[in-house]
């Protein structure tokens, strides 16, 4: 199988995008879609839960962070080699391993209470 | 057929756990000289043949239990917990589908690091990745089976 010369590039760019938008996402709670499990229903964006059922907004967090992580990797792919060959490799895990920590705080309540 | 669901993710858990503890154990502890023991033959496994395992049970796993269990967890076990105050456990929960979301995103840089030819500058960012990704699924799967040991599906 060929593999892009620019796949190493994506491939860092899209796990730290991904990683910042998907904490945003669930920070502000910017969903692309809403999904409500017990009538198996769909709606863009932030909708109410339905009789009193849960809605979801995981799937949508997913997708929204899947489109900005996606559109940055390939922009980066793009850029010029002078302006990639530093980047370093070790942000594909330093920045993930950061997001976990942040949840980590964000969730905090559930075991203070 | 939520059960059968749910035994299926289990497997795959332990399935995708073996794998990326051997990879983890093989980075981080690797043996010095041929293995005799049971312990020296689990750290001299060749590392990079378990990548692209990995990245395929780890992208199985996450979306049998993610997409075909979960919505059941949100409309029949939530609820129970959130009545019976059990905090903690949801909020592990919680963590476990935000670690699992952050370990796919990692994917494709840990499928590039670890393709061969394994190039040495990149030795700490695959050991790290691996590492994470190990963590990631240890929680995972102990999570997953200290809520159902809670509240079962079928219960």
């Amino acid at each position: 199988m060929t593999v892009p010369r620019s796949f190493p590039v994506f491939a860092i760019v899209f796990a730290v995008a991904y990683t910042v938008a998907y904490v945003i996402a669930v920070w502000k709670n910017y969903p692309l879609f809403t999904y409500h499990p017990a009538t198996n229903e769909f709606g863009w964006g932030i909708e109410k839960p339905k009789d009193g059922v849960p809605a979801m907004y995981w799937y949508g967090w997913i997708a929204t962070s899947t489109i900005a992580a996606s559109v940055a990797g390939l922009i980066a792919s793009y850029l010029p080699q002078r302006l990639t060959q530093r980047l370093w490799s070790g942000w594909s895990w330093v920045v993930p391993l950061c997001a976990m920590l942040v949840f980590c705080y964000m969730l905090r309540n559930y075991f203070l209470r | 057929m939520i059960t059968t669901l749910l035994i299926i993710h289990a497997l795959l858990a332990v399935a995708l756990l073996g794998a990326i503890t051997h990879q983890a154990v093989s980075v981080w502890l690797p043996a010095r000289k041929p293995a005799g023991s049971f312990v020296g033959r689990f750290r001299s496994v060749a590392a990079p043949s378990y990548a692209n395992a990995i990245i395929v049970l780890y992208v199985c796993t996450a979306v049998v239990g993610g997409v075909l269990i979960y919505p059941e967890f949100r409309v029949s076990v939530r609820p129970v917990l959130e009545q019976l105050g059990l905090w903690a456990p949801l909020g592990v929960f919680d963590l476990k589908e935000h670690f699992t979301v952050i370990g796919l995103a990692s994917l494709p840089a840990y499928w590039n690091f670890w393709r061969p030819p394994l190039a040495d500058q990149h030795a700490r960012t695959r050991a790290m990745l691996t590492a994470m990704l190990a963590f990631i699924v240890w929680w995972n799967f102990l999570v997953g089976h200290v809520l159902n040991n809670i509240r079962g599906f079928g219960s």
